[in-house]
Formats: C-alpha cells, structure tokens, sequence
C-alpha cells in the first residue's frame, strides 16, 4: 500500500490524491494554526487559493497542500502551532485579542529601550507560519529560457483553448498551469471538455504544456518567470494571454475561519474529485447565479442539507428537497475547533441551526493579480475566461479563450464588489478581522494603500486572492472617493515562490575551460574562479613553485589572458588613440606594457600591445577583462569611424609562460628558431616553432624573469605542454600556479588590476603616470585627468616593507598613530628578501602620505612597516632582461 | 512591448542577447577632447528621460557589433535602429 509520513503517522493515498484530500480522509481537521492568533484553520477554499491548509512538505515550508500531489513517501507535518497544530495551548490568544489589536506592537512594546529586542523575539516564535528550513539542502532547479510567440498562464478551459487557437494561427505557445491541467475540477462535462483540449495540446508540435509550474509574476519584456517542478523556466515571448480563472468568493461573518466552513468549489472537489465525506448536516448559502451552479456541483455530497440561503430572485431555482430561507444571511459559524451550528439572520430574525458544515457559493472573484501587475508597468496582456468575466459558462470560457488566441483584444469586466465585511476574519492569512479593520480606519488609515500597510490585509502568502474585494468594499462604504477604495497595487510573486526558485541556476554558473584544464586536475592542481574561468591556483607547495621560477625554470597556463588581434587600415590611429601610452612608435615585432583607462581617466585594465610588423597589432588584456574588452574596442572603432579588423582569439589560442632562469635553454631543446637575446629581446616578439607547434612567442615580464609566452593554436596547447614539462624535467621544471605568480609579481611591484586597484584609480593614484603619455593630442580618458589634474589624489599607492619573517595579511589595516591611514591590497612574505612586501592604499594626512605605518590583520600581530621602493626584486631588471 | 531588438546584422532577437551601455551621450561617444566642460557633461551626467532616448546595445549572444536605438523608457518601443 501507498502512504504518505502525516507527522509520523502512516496515512494511506489512493490515485490522484492531493495532500490535502489524503490527510483529510485520515480524519484530520485542522490543517494549520493561524498567523496570529492560533486559530485552527482547515482545508477551505481547495482550490490554492487560500493559506489555510498550508503545512511543511519535505522541509519545504507553506506548500498549499490542497494542489499538491501527495507522493508516497512524503514527509508532511503542520507548520504552527505548539505542542502540536491539533492542541496548540497559543489557541488562547484568540482570548487576549482585546490585548493584541492591529499594530500592537507599535503601540505598546517601544519602550522602554529595549523592551522590543526582549518582546521581538518572543513575536516571532509565536507569529508566523512556519520555519524558513536552514538547514535543509536545497535542491537545484535549473533555468531555461524560452522565447515563444505567446504565453498563456492558466491550463483551464480558456487557456486551452487560447494556446490552441494561437498554434492554429501558426505561434509557438508556452502553457502553464499551477496544477495538473484539469485536476481543480470535479467530474463533468466541463472536466471532458479540458480533457480533450488537453489532449491536442499535448499532441502540437507548436504548444509546449509546462505542469505543476506557477507563473511568478509579469515583468517588462515581457517576462514570464514560471516556477516548475525541476526548472525555473524564463518565458520571454511576444504577447502574454492570462487565464488564471477565477477563485470562490471568500465569505466573511463572525467565526467564518472554522475547520468545516468550505467554499463551494473546494466542497464540490472533496466531494466529487477526492471522494471525502464533509460531515453529517450542512448550511449552504448562495448569493449568486453562479453560486448556484456551484451548488449543483456539490450536490454530489451525501450531507444531508439542513438550511439553504438564498436571495429571493434565485429562490425558485434552488432545487427541491432542502429547506430554503430566503433572504437568509450567514451571522456567524459557531464552535472552537470545528463548526457545531449556525447562526441565521432570517425573515424570523436571528435563527440557531444545528450543523456541522457550512458551504459558501458567494459567486467569484478573478484571480487577477497578474494582470494588475502587467497594468501597473509597460506591458499589455490579453485575458480570456473567468479572469475575464468571471462566473461564465465554459462554452463562454472557452470561446473567449480562442479568441484572445487568435489575437482579438480582451474585454475585461470589473467584477463586483462584495458585501461590506462586518465581523470575522477579513484576511486569513494575516489574521486581520473586519474590527482590526475598523480599528485602523478610526486611527486614521482611511484607503485601501494605508489599511493594507498599516493592518498587511492582503500582504500574505494568498497576496489578497480571499480578501482584496472585501477590504475595498470595506473603504468603499466608508468613502465616497472612488480613489481611496482604489485596487491595491499588485506586485509579484502573485503566487507563493521558493527561494531556490530564485535562485535558480546558481549552481550551474558558466564556467570556462582552458585546453590544459584536464592536465591541471591531473597534476593535483586546487583550482580557482579567475572571472568565468577555472584556473591552478597551486599545484602542491607554493614555495617549490615559487623557486622553480625563480631558480630553474617554471610554465604557466595563462591561457585566460584576453588575446586579440587588431589590423586594418587605421589600426595605429586607432590604438594610438585608445591607449595612454605611444603605439605609433613601436617598432616592428615589439611590444609595450599598456593600461586602459575608461573616459573618467580611470584604470580598468592592462596588458601588452605589439607590432607583428606589417601584419597589425597583437593585444593582451587581463583573464577577467577578456570577453567585455570586445565590446570596449569595437565600441570606439565604431564611434571613431575607424576602418580596423578586430578579431577575439581568446578562446582559440592559449598561451603558456615559459619562467626562469633555465627557460631559454628549455626552449632551445624544443626549437630550431634562435631564442637568444638578439633574436628576441627583453619585451621583443618573434614567431617560433617550439616542439612543431607553431607559437608567437612574447618576451615579458611579469614574474620578474627571463620569461617567453608562447601564444599558440588551442588544440595544439596540450601537445605543447607535456613537450615543455618532458624537455624540462632534466632542469628541474615545475609547472606554477596563480599563488606563486601573485607572490613573484608582487616582489617585482606590480599590480593586478582589480585587486591593487579600485573603481576610482587614476595613474596617478597607482603611480603610473610613466605609462600615461599626457603629450599626446587625445586618447581615451585624457580629458579625464585633465580634470583630475587639478585635484590631489586623496590617497594612493604605495609599496612597503615589513622587515621580520612575517607579512601581514591582504586588506590589512594601516595604522599612524592612533590613526587609520589605509589598507594593503597584496602582502606576502618575500623568500628571496627574506622580509615582507606589500602594496596599499595610504590616505593623505596634514603631514603628507604616511610612510611609516603599523599593519593590524586581525590576527593580533601588529607589524611595522615603511615605503620603499619597487620593484623590491632585481631593482635593476638585469634577470629579466637576460 | 515585448523587448525584441532587430539587430541589423542578425534580425529580430530578444533583448536578453544583448548588453545595453546606457544612454548614449547627445553628441554621441568622443567630441572635442579640448573641451573638458562637455567631456564631463558626456562622462558623468545622465538625462534618465522618461520617454524615449538613443541607446547603445552590443549583440554579446550574436554577431558582437553594436547597434543604437531609440528606445521608449516607458514602454520600451524601440525604433531607428542602425
């Protein structure tokens, strides 16, 4: 047998059970206790409208059990109430209500000081419904975009058939339903009819049917965010149809929240659908035509009927057999933890009725947040069906759907107010009562915006589905501007959202590869996130990788480097113009150190430009500037009208640094191309042939030295690495990671552009005016420090030294005296000084930039330190330059 | 209005294909680098019309070239597109 774990207890599920009706059948009444004062609250409107029969299914909190699929072996347990939902001694508030009126809180807990830190926290262990699981594994939605012709939210009788008008015409459709498609419907002619259109749906090559998947909201675009079961799905498409139907009336009286008052559609379900018993005698009240077929559908019920409430216009047409009051008028349910009678205003006056079930056909109200929503920005929507006109007859509905299908322009009716609410709970979900309600109109919250803020009526998980017409009717009677008792603004989620729906595809962020990727994993390299790429951060001891490079010989993926090409007529005056520094004057199959400055003078990236002689220009910029640097340069090629080939092969070629002492006779193993210094000096290029792979190998200077990038085909990259580690082994090669690189650039005082650097950072500030070439006539970002010429920096770079065998930590803060002057953005420990080395900001004090400052980490240690010079390492470049 | 950017190169494309810079400056990008009163107009100050307004967007998920539009900030029509 199947069953579902109902807080410990095995309950049996028969096919096509919901939670709800599952849990139900057990016997269970109360369902959930409510958000304030512990009312007990049963299933209810059975349709997913209202929060009664909230409860915590598998960890996920608030799950709306009366449209969710029981599932064997599902773990359900109600949400609120202590010690259990069933006897929850919190029930006594309902008692203290004359104590805990709306926005108590405000009114009596703020002071003295300190009384609300006590009291808050009491409010939320008591309020509320249900824990928000921490500790709960999420799961991993994933997100997928789709970008149909047309959207249609809601799979009922219109949607259907709108999704299936519009494919007639030739669109692609998305289709989404809450549910299963038909499974809010009792047995009928209306449940055939959405059987087949279900059924041709499934079957169109142009509708795709997304199940179980809530609409979360309309934004512009339009988008559609649709919470499914395993997906957040993003719907991008041309025209939105909504056709979320129509929810029951919610009927407000004194005691109306009693477990055993139903509204007709939910009776109609349990009965029909689910095959529940209500009880053993029933009060019906109708108040509409459409009540009145919503009568008929729960007729089904063997409960014997014991009033039936009508109005006189509707009183001949209530079938035979039940006793009718007509005229009759719901006062109040009676009882505590179920209703036990009811209370009658009849042509007899005040009448008691002995029952057990109270259903209410009180008519519909269109389930109409998403449109209110799409109105309150840019985007039009089309409606169809009962969100349209509620309470139509299906062929109406879905006569109306076909036509917002085939593109003809809604026609949405305003639907009617209810009744003023007198007495009872106005709002389920927040527990506000039509005296909360009255109680803050005579505080002065007089209109729909200031009660929903003041009071939350209509801010809970139903998002006013049950109270919205009942608290502008409310104003309404009070007010005679049509203003005040306006609709409030809808915002989403209209339906509840969990946060991993939020958060959908978090965990499945675009990662890049390089070629050598798989080499690194096998090598044990820990891998790190460098933009959107994986890249070594170290491949065992830091400080083995560290002396390869500095007294044998080392490689380096560096293949994330953004790496263009640039040629075409104006390429020199274009580049002249982009960069700070002189290209013109770069002789062939040279290359110079570059910064990118944006229009404000700022730095945003750096890299190297070089001459491939006639051929253009080859430019390097920064792994996490790569992909956007595209944009940067074809946005200026274009608005200068320059006539320049860019062309991105980052992704086609990789590069691998060649580092160290050894590294030219590494190369000479593998080449026949002369790797000498008269061939390819210091910050001179060449294309060589190294173990057969064509490269364009690049003389830099980053690590501090000699070292060649050897820039070459990706396909070729593994092929070129193994031949480079097998030719080294006999010099004691290793491969480094970005750990080792970012402790031997520091020794040499150069910087990372984003870690040494902020938003704001001009040359000046960095101490790079010798790569901003003021003389030139224009270039990107002059005029920019022109201006800032005539302001100081307020703070700027320095290097120091921390003599002692420790380093302070990065983002260590700088003290002179008593006083915070700065932070350091890179410090490490120097093995070749034997001291520590670090770069920081210092702010500007009266007595000029600090050069004397103690460094506090957080670690306790406070370390001396004072600028010096850079680079720290080989002062005079004879290493790198060898 | 359903955001969908006929781009020039790669016909009619939902705006998620594309990166938007903003506001494109009156006068465009560049301008006389001497008159450092109208760099900084262009640099730091925007209009933020509520109405419509020339725009750069880079077709990132395409053809990688920029395009500029007239778009409605209020409806995002979008018009005069080269």
């Amino acid at each position: 047998m199947t069953s579902i774990d109902f807080e410990g207890r095995e309950i049996p599920i028969e096919p096509g059970d919901t939670i709800a009706a599952a849990v139900y059948r057990s016997g269970v009444r109360i369902f959930s206790r409510s958000f304030k004062y512990h009312r007990a609250r049963g299933v209810y409107c059975g349709t997913g409208d209202c929060p009664n029969c909230s409860m915590t299914v598998d960890g996920d909190p608030a799950v709306r059990t009366c449209v969710t699929p029981a599932v064997a072996g599902q773990k359900v347990e109600r949400s609120t109430g202590w010690p259990s939902a069933g006897f929850d001694v919190f029930g006594t508030l309902w008692w203290l209500r004359a104590f805990l009126p709306v926005g108590f809180y405000y009114k009596s807990l703020h002071q003295p000081a300190g009384l609300w830190s006590v009291a808050e926290g009491y409010i939320r262990k008591l309020a509320g419904l249900g824990d928000v699981p921490i500790g709960h594994p999420p799961g991993n939605p994933e997100r997928r975009y789709h970008h149909p012709d047309v959207c249609v939210i809601g799979g009922g009788i219109a949607g259907l058939a709108a999704a299936l008008a519009a494919a007639a015409g030739g669109a692609q459709v998305v289709v989404c339903d809450e549910g299963g498609v038909g499974a809010k419907l009792p047995p009928g002619p209306l449940a055939s009819r959405v059987a087949a259109l279900r059924d041709l749906v499934r079957v169109s090559p142009r509708v795709l049917l997304i199940e179980h998947a809530t609409a979360v909201g309309i934004y512009e675009g339009p988008l559609v965010p649709i919470a499914g079961p395993d997906a957040l799905h993003l719907v991008l498409p041309k025209k939105v149809i909504v056709a979320t139907g129509a929810s029951e009336r919610h009927g407000v009286f004194k005691g109306n929240d009693l477990p055993g008052v139903w509204l007709a559609r939910g009776a109609a379900l349990a009965v029909g659908r689910d095959r529940l018993t209500l009880g053993r005698s029933a009060v019906v009240a109708i108040d509409t035509e459409a009540g009145l077929e919503s009568l008929e559908a729960s007729r089904g019920a063997d409960v014997p009927v014991a009033a039936v409430l009508v109005p006189a216009a509707l009183a001949p047409r209530v079938p035979g057999g039940a006793p009718v009051i007509v005229g009759g008028r719901l006062v109040e349910a009676l009882g505590r933890r179920r209703v036990r009678g009811a209370v009658i205003d009849g042509p007899a006056g005040h009448q008691r009725i002995a029952c057990d079930t109270i259903v209410l056909a009180l008519g519909f109200v269109p389930r109409d947040n998403l449109v209110r929503q799409a109105n309150a920005g840019p985007v039009e929507v089309s409606v169809a069906g009962d969100v349209a006109k509620p309470g139509e007859s299906f062929a109406a509905a879905e006569a109306s759907g076909r036509s917002a299908g085939e593109g003809n322009p809604p026609a949405m009716e305003p639907a009617p107010l209810p009744a003023a609410p007198r007495n009872g709970f106005v709002c389920l979900c927040e527990d506000v009562t039509a005296a909360d309600l009255d109680l803050a109109w005579h505080e002065g919250y007089q209109g729909t915006e200031l009660l929903k803020r003041y009071s939350t009526v209509t801010m809970g998980p139903c998002q006013g589905a049950m109270c919205h017409g009942h608290l502008r009717s409310f104003v309404a009677e009070r007010s005679p501007v049509p203003m005040l008792s306006g609709a409030t603004t809808s915002r989403p989620p209209a339906r509840p959202v969990r946060l991993e729906d939020v958060a959908a595809g978090a965990r499945y962020p675009l990662e890049w590869h390089t070629a050598l990727h798989d080499r690194h994993l096998e090598m044990g390299a820990v891998m790190e996130w460098a933009g959107i790429w994986k890249r070594a951060e170290r491949y065992g001891d830091v400080l083995e990788e560290y002396r390869a490079v500095r007294e044998r010989v080392s490689i380096m993926d560096v293949s994330t480097l953004g790496k263009y090409q640039i040629a075409g007529r104006d390429a020199t005056a274009f580049l002249e113009r982009l960069y700070p520094c002189r290209v013109a004057d770069l002789k062939p199959w040279r290359s110079r150190y570059a910064l990118l400055l944006n229009e404000a003078g700022y730095v945003f990236d750096d890299g190297l430009v070089g001459s491939l002689g006639g051929e253009g220009y080859y430019c390097t910029f920064t792994s996490s500037g790569a992909d956007a640097m595209e944009s940067w340069l074809r946005d200026w090629a274009e608005s200068w009208g320059h006539s320049v080939r860019i062309v991105n092969q980052t992704s086609t070629l990789s590069a691998i640094n060649v580092a160290g002492p050894r590294a030219r006779d590494l190369l000479a193993k593998l080449t026949r191309d002369p790797v000498n210094a008269r061939s390819i000096p210091y910050s001179g290029m060449s294309r060589i042939t190294v173990a057969d792979v064509p490269c364009l190998a690049l003389r830099v200077g980053f690590v501090g030295e000699l070292s060649f990038e050897l820039h070459h085909p990706r396909l070729e990259s593994v092929r070129l690495w193994d031949a480079l580690l097998t030719a080294g082994a006999e010099l004691g090669i290793k491969p480094h990671g970005l750990e080792a690189l970012r402790l031997l650039r520091l020794e040499k005082g150069h910087i990372i552009v984003g870690q040494d650097t902020d938003f704001d950072s001009s040359p000046a500030k960095l101490g790079l005016e010798w790569a901003v070439k003021m003389d030139k006539p224009d270039f990107v970002g002059r005029p920019g420090l022109l201006r800032l010429a005539s302001i100081p920096p307020n703070r700027v770079l320095r290097a120091f030294t921390f003599p002692g065998k420790e380093a302070p930590l990065d983002g260590a803060q700088l003290l002179a005296g008593d006083e915070r002057v700065g932070f350091l953005t890179s410090s490490r420990f120097s093995p070749a000084l034997g001291h520590g080395v670090a770069l920081g900001f210092v702010y500007r004090t009266p007595n000029g930039f600090p050069t004397n400052v103690l460094a506090v980490d957080g670690t306790g240690r406070l370390l001396m330190g004072s600028v010096a010079p850079t680079p720290f390492y080989d002062r005079e470049g004879v290493r790198l330059r060898a | 209005m359903a955001l969908i950017i006929a781009c020039p190169q790669c016909g009619p494309r939902p705006y998620t294909e594309f990166w938007c810079s903003g506001e494109l400056p009156e006068g465009g990008h560049g301008g006389d680098p001497g008159d450092l009163e109208a760099d900084y107009a262009r640099v730091w100050l925007r209009r933020n019309v509520a109405g419509e307004q020339r725009e750069r967007w880079f077709h990132h998920a395409g053809c990688r070239r920029w395009c500029s539009l007239t778009r409605n900030t209020i409806t995002n029509a979008i018009h005069d597109i080269d």
